[in-house]
C-alpha cells in the first residue's frame, strides 16, 4: 500500500507539467475560443530553444529555410530567411553561476512569447469568425507545423540532459519508505502557484473581469469598450508563456525530442477540460490528479495479478486517465461551455457532382496510365497516393458531409489493417526473412478483407458514441484519446495483433478470386507489380464513386442536414442519433477499407504506420485538397507527405524532406482554413473555372445590354468564401 | 369530426415558473385553429412541449390516438406533426428543394446503399408534392438556391415550404408572418386555407390579429401560460377577458375590425 501511494506521489512531476499546459489551454480558450491543439508543441518548440541554447548557444527561430539553398536559387545568391542566431559560442552549458542558468530560461520563455503572438496574429485572429472545423484544423496545422520544424531545426533523435532544478532526493518521503526527486515536487509546487496566480488574474484584476466578459458575450465586451482580439492577444501569450515553462521545466526529468513533448497536449487537454475550458484552478487539480493517477496505474498494473499480457500496462498508464475524462465530458453532455462570437461564417459548402461516372471514368483512365509508364519508385509513390485518397475519403464523408470531426480514422484504417492480417495468416512465416510467424483463421483474402472491415465498422460506429452527447471540438479531443486507446490496447497487443504487435507484422500476400494482387515481386523483391496499382485504382473508383454519389442522395441531404442544424433535422423527421452512427458507420467501413488496401501495399505493418500524427496530417492534407468533396480528397491524396507532389518535389529538390512538406502542407492548410473556409483547393478552382467559363460565355453572347446580374453573381460566388 | 391533436392539463415548468399551465387544447381533422395571446404568454413554449424541444413537465398529449408525451422529436415528425420554427433554422448548405427534399422523403435502413450506386428511385407523387408546396408558397423560381441567397421573407417561407414538404397531418405554424412584409404576409394568408385540401389540419400562432382572424376556424387565446379564451373569431373578437388582456380596448378594436375586413374580402375572393 506505501509503494501505491509512493507510486502516486512520484507523479507530481508529470502532474505538475499537466496542470501547468492544461491552464494554459483553459486561458487561451478564455481568450479565444480556440482548444489549442499546438499547446504541447509550443512547450517543446521552449523546451527546445532553452536545451539548444544550453548546448549550442543558438537560437533557432521558428521557422526554416523556404527558399532552397541549392540549385540555381543558389547561384542567384538569394539569401534565405536568418534561422539560427548564434548567441553564445559553445552554449550556455559552459557558463557558471546565474547568468548560465538565466540566459536560457529567458529565452526560451521569450520563444513561447513569439509563438503565442504568432499564433494570434497568423494563425486565430484572422480565424475569429470561422467555424469550429477551420479553428480545430488551423490548430492541428500549428502543432504539425511546430513539430515538423522542430524536426527540422533540432533533429529527430532524444534529448536527455540535466535540468536547472535541484538535484536530489527527497528520503522516505512522507514515511512511506521510498524517495522522490525534489525536482518533480519543485514542478508540481510551480504548477500550484501558477494555477493561484492566474486564478488570482482571472478573479480580480481588470484585464480577467475584461476576459471574463469577453468570453462570455464577445459583443457585450466589445460594446463596453473592450476590445476582443487585444484580449485574445494577451491571454494567447499568456497561455504560451505557462506551456514554455512547463516545456522547460519538465526537461531535467523525461527526455525531450519532438514527438512525445508536443502529445503532452492530450493529458493537458484532459486537464482542461476537467476544469470545464473555464476554471484555471480545476485544471491545475485536474491536471495534477491525472499526472498521479497514470502513476499509480502504472504501479498497479505492474501488479502480478495484472494480466499483462492481455492489457499492455503502458496503454493503462497512457490512456485509463484519459478515458476517465472521456466519461466525464460525455455524462457531462453539452453543458460545457460553447462560446458564442460574433458572426459566425457558415460550414464550407458542399457541392454535388453532376458527372460522377464521367469523372470516375476520367480518374480511372489516367490512373491505369500512371500505372503502366511508373517504375519502381513511382509505383511504391503512386500506390501510396492512392491508399492516402482512400483514407481520405472517409473524412470526406464523417468531417466534410457530417460535420462531425473525428481525428481517429487513421486508427480505425489500422485497425482494419491488423484485422486483415489476422482473418488471413495461416500461421506460417510469409517469407523466410520474416520475425514472426502470425495465426490467424486462414480465410480467403476477400473473406478475410471484408471481415476486417467490418471490425473496423464495429469499432468505428463505438467511437461514435459519444458524438451523440459531444459536439465539435471536444468530440475532436474525444476521438485523439481514442487514438492512443487503440494504438495501445489494440495494435500493440499481443492478444489482439497476435506475435508482430509490437515490431513488424507481415501482411499475407492478397489473391482476390485467384488474382494475385501483392504487390511484391515475387523474385526481385520490388514493390512495384502493376497488378496491386490497378487493384488499388479500382478500389479507389469504387469508393469515390459511392463517395460522390452519397451527397446526390436523400442520405447525403440528411448528413449535411444534421451538420447545419440538429435541432431543425429532427424536426424534419431526421433521426439525428442514428444518421450520426450511420455516418460514423459509412466512414469507418472506407477507412477500413482504406487500411486493407495499406496493409497489402505495405507488406509489413508497424503500429506507427497509423499513429496520431499520420491521422493528424491525413486531416490536414484532406482539409486542404477540400473536406467536402470527393476531388477534394484525390487532391489531398496527391499533396499530402508520401503522395506525388512530395514524390516528386524529392526527386527535382535534393533535401526536401518529409518535414518539409509537412511544414509547408502546414501552413498552406492555415491559410485554407482562413481563405477558403476549408473547401479548399478542389472548390477554389471550380470558382475560378465557373469565373473564366462564364466571362468566356459573356463574351460569346456578347450583348451591350446584358444586364450585368451574371457578373455581380459569380463574383459573389467567388468572393463569398473569403 | 374526430380529434387529430389533444392536450389535457399540459404542463411546462421553467424554475418555478410554469410556461404552460394546465392547458387543455384539442385539433380536429380538417380545422384550422389558432393561438394567440401577447409576447412571452408561452406560446412558442406550447408548440416546444408538443413536438418534444422543452420536456412537459405535467399532463398528456396525444396525437392521432397516440400518447406522445415521451416520443422522441423525430418519431413525433414522422408520424405527421411538424412544426416550423420562428428563428429561420434553415439546412443553409441545401437548396430551397434539398431542405424539402429532406423532410419529404422518408429514410430507411438500407437507403445508403441505394444513395452510394445512385439507384435510389424517384418516387413521383413525393416529387408533385413538392412541386406544388414549392408553387403554393412562390418559390418555384428560388427552388435551386441556397437559402442565404434569399430575403429574411423569403426564407421564413422556405421554412413554411419544409414544413408542407413533410406532407404532415398537422402543420404546426410558429409566426410565419413574423418578418414578412404586408404583401408577403397578405399573401401567406391568402394561401394558408388552401393547406386543408392536401389532408392537414393546420395550428397557427401569429402575433398579427388581422391574419388570426381572417384564417382561423377556432382560435384560443393564451395568457401567463393559460388559456383564458376560446372559440370562433367572432367570439374571441368580443370576448372582454381577451380585449383586457391582450387586445388592449381601443387597439383591439381597430385591429380587430381590419381582420373582420380581410375575411369580408377574402371571402368576396372565395365567390368571384
Amino acid at each position: 500500500m506505501d509503494l501505491f501511494l509512493l507510486a502516486i506521489l512520484s507523479g507530481l512531476g508529470a502532474g505538475g507539467v499537466f496542470a501547468m499546459l492544461g491552464s494554459g489551454i483553459v486561458s487561451a480558450y478564455k481568450g479565444s475560443g480556440v482548444i489549442n491543439f499546438a499547446h504541447g508543441a509550443v512547450a517543446m518548440y521552449a523546451a527546445f530553444t532553452w536545451s539548444e541554447l544550453t548546448l549550442e548557444g543558438d537560437i533557432k527561430l521558428p521557422w526554416f529555410d523556404l527558399i532552397p539553398n541549392f540549385g540555381f536559387l543558389k547561384t542567384l545568391h538569394i539569401s534565405n530567411l536568418p534561422v539560427s542566431i548564434s548567441v553564445h559560442d559553445g552554449g550556455f552549458e559552459n557558463v557558471q553561476g546565474f547568468w548560465g542558468t538565466f540566459f536560457p530560461i529567458f529565452f526560451g520563455l521569450l520563444m513561447s512569447v513569439l509563438l503565442g503572438a504568432m499564433l494570434h496574429f497568423l494563425v486565430f485572429r484572422p480565424l475569429r469568425n470561422a467555424p469550429a472545423l477551420a479553428k480545430v484544423i488551423a490548430a492541428v496545422g500549428a502543432m504539425l507545423y511546430l513539430q515538423s520544424t522542430a524536426q527540422i531545426n533540432f533533429g529527430t533523435s532524444l534529448r536527455t540532459q540535466d535540468g536547472f532544478l535541484p538535484k536530489g532526493s527527497w528520503e522516505n518521503a512522507l514515511g512511506l519508505g521510498g524517495d522522490i526527486g525534489w525536482d518533480r515536487v519543485w514542478v508540481a509546487g510551480a504548477a500550484v502557484i501558477m494555477g493561484l496566480v492566474l486564478t488570482v488574474i482571472y478573479r480580480y484584476s481588470n484585464f480577467g473581469l475584461a476576459t471574463r466578459a469577453a468570453d462570455e458575450n464577445e459583443k457585450g465586451a466589445a460594446l463596453l469598450g473592450y476590445s476582443a482580439q487585444r484580449l485574445a492577444l494577451m491571454n494567447w501569450v499568456l497561455s504560451a508563456v505557462m506551456a514554455g515553462t512547463a516545456g522547460i521545466l519538465f526537461v531535467g526529468i523525461a527526455t525531450l525530442n519532438p514527438v512525445n513533448y508536443t502529445l503532452f497536449v492530450l493529458p493537458a487537454l484532459g486537464a482542461a477540460l476537467l476544469g470545464g475550458l473555464s476554471s484555471v484552478a480545476l485544471a491545475t487539480a485536474g491536471g495534477l490528479a491525472l499526472g498521479m493517477f497514470s502513476s499509480g496505474m502504472v504501479n498497479i498494473a505492474n501488479q502480478s495479478w495484472f494480466p499483462s499480457d492481455q492489457i499492455p500496462p503502458i496503454g493503462v498508464q497512457k490512456v485509463i486517465p484519459l478515458a476517465v475524462v472521456v466519461l466525464v465530458l460525455f455524462l457531462r453532455g453539452n453543458k460545457l461551455p460553447v462560446r458564442g462570437s460574433i458572426g459566425v461564417k457558415g460550414q464550407p459548402r458542399a457541392p454535388q457532382s453532376n458527372h460522377v461516372l464521367l469523372g470516375a471514368l476520367f480518374a480511372v483512365g489516367v490512373g491505369l496510365f500512371l500505372a503502366n509508364i511508373f517504375t519502381t519508385n513511382w509505383q511504391v509513390t503512386f500506390t501510396t497516393t492512392l491508399v492516402l485518397m482512400l483514407i481520405m475519403m472517409s473524412l470526406t464523408v464523417l468531417v466534410g458531409y457530417l460535420g462531425q470531426i473525428s481525428l481517429a480514422q487513421m486508427a480505425i484504417a489500422g485497425v482494419a489493417a491488423y484485422s486483415v492480417v489476422r482473418f488471413a495468416s495461416n500461421g506460417e512465416k510469409q517469407n523466410d526473412f520474416d520475425a514472426v510467424a502470425v495465426g490467424g483463421l486462414d480465410l480467403p483474402d476477400p473473406i478475410a478483407a471484408g471481415l476486417a472491415i467490418l471490425v473496423a465498422v464495429i469499432i468505428g460506429t463505438l467511437l461514435g458514441l459519444p458524438a451523440l452527447r459531444i459536439r465539435g471540438v471536444q468530440l475532436a479531443v474525444v476521438t485523439i484519446t481514442a487514438v492512443s486507446a487503440i494504438e495501445e490496447f489494440f495494435f500493440k497487443n499481443e492478444s489482439i495483433s497476435g506475435p508482430g504487435a509490437r515490431t513488424n507484422n507481415p501482411v499475407p500476400r492478397p489473391s482476390w478470386f485467384g488474382w494475385d494482387v501483392g504487390i511484391q515481386d515475387k523474385t526481385s523483391f520490388l514493390t512495384d507489380r502493376w497488378q496491386f496499382t490497378v487493384f488499388a485504382v479500382i478500389a479507389v473508383a469504387v469508393v469515390g464513386i459511392g463517395v460522390a454519389n452519397l451527397r446526390r442522395g436523400q442520405t447525403g441531404r440528411r448528413f449535411l442536414a444534421v451538420r447545419s442544424n440538429e435541432r431543425a433535422a429532427e424536426a424534419s423527421g431526421v433521426d439525428v442519433a442514428r444518421t450520426k452512427m450511420l455516418g460514423f458507420a459509412i466512414s469507418s467501413g472506407i477507412a477500413g477499407a482504406g487500411g486493407v488496401l495499406f496493409a497489402y501495399k505495405l507488406t509489413i505493418i508497424k503500429f506507427d504506420n497509423f499513429g496520431v500524427f499520420t491521422g493528424l496530417a491525413l486531416l490536414a492534407f484532406v482539409y486542404l485538397g477540400g473536406i467536402t468533396t470527393v476531388y477534394g480528397a484525390v487532391i489531398g491524396g496527391l499533396l499530402c507527405s508520401g503522395g506525388l507532389v512530395n514524390g516528386f518535389i524529392g526527386l527535382h529538390f535534393a533535401g526536401v524532406t518529409r518535414d518539409y512538406i509537412t511544414a509547408v502542407g502546414a501552413i498552406g492548410l492555415i491559410i485554407n482554413a482562413i481563405v477558403t473556409n476549408g473547401e479548399g483547393v478542389a472548390l477554389l478552382q471550380s470558382d475560378q473555372g465557373d469565373h473564366v467559363l462564364s466571362g468566356l460565355r459573356r463574351k460569346r453572347e456578347d450583348k451591350p445590354d446584358d444586364p450585368p446580374s451574371d457578373v455581380a453573381d459569380t463574383n459573389e460566388r467567388v468572393g463569398e468564401p473569403v | 369530426m374526430s380529434k387529430l391533436l389533444e392536450t389535457n392539463g399540459l404542463t411546462v415548468t421553467f424554475g418555478g415558473l410554469n410556461a404552460n399551465d394546465n392547458v387543455n387544447l384539442s385539433v380536429e381533422k380538417g380545422q384550422f385553429v389558432g393561438l394567440i395571446g401577447p409576447n412571452g404568454a408561452g406560446k412558442t413554449t406550447f408548440i416546444d412541449a408538443i413536438t418534444g424541444y422543452v420536456p412537459m413537465s405535467a399532463g398528456t398529449a396525444t396525437f392521432d390516438g397516440t400518447d406522445i408525451g415521451k416520443m422522441a422529436p423525430f418519431k413525433r415528425a414522422k408520424s405527421g406533426l411538424v412544426r416550423t420554427f420562428q428563428s429561420l433554422e434553415l439546412f443553409e448548405d441545401l437548396s430551397v428543394r434539398d431542405n424539402m427534399l429532406v423532410a419529404a422523403y422518408p429514410s430507411r435502413w438500407y437507403t445508403w446503399v441505394l444513395d452510394m450506386l445512385h439507384i435510389t428511385p424517384k418516387d413521383q407523387a413525393i416529387e408533385d408534392h413538392v412541386d406544388w408546396a414549392l408553387e403554393i408558397m412562390d418559390l418555384t423560381e428560388d427552388a435551386d438556391r441556397l437559402p442565404t441567397d434569399l430575403s429574411h421573407g423569403r426564407r421564413k417561407l422556405v421554412g413554411v415550404a419544409r414544413a408542407l414538404a413533410a406532407q404532415p397531418q398537422l402543420i404546426l405554424l410558429d409566426e410565419p408572418a413574423a418578418g414578412l412584409d404586408t404583401v408577403e404576409s397578405q399573401k401567406l394568408g391568402s394561401h394558408l386555407r388552401e393547406f386543408l385540401d392536401h389532408d392537414m389540419s393546420v395550428f397557427l400562432i401569429d402575433h398579427d390579429m388581422g391574419l388570426v382572424l381572417s384564417v382561423c376556424d377556432y382560435i384560443y387565446v393564451l395568457d401567463f401560460g393559460q388559456i383564458i379564451a376560446e372559440g370562433t373569431p367572432t367570439e374571441v373578437r368580443d370576448n372582454p377577458a381577451v380585449k383586457a388582456a391582450y387586445l388592449g380596448e381601443h387597439a383591439g378594436d381597430l385591429q380587430a375590425e381590419a381582420g373582420s375586413r380581410m375575411h369580408d374580402m377574402q371571402e368576396e375572393g372565395d365567390h368571384s
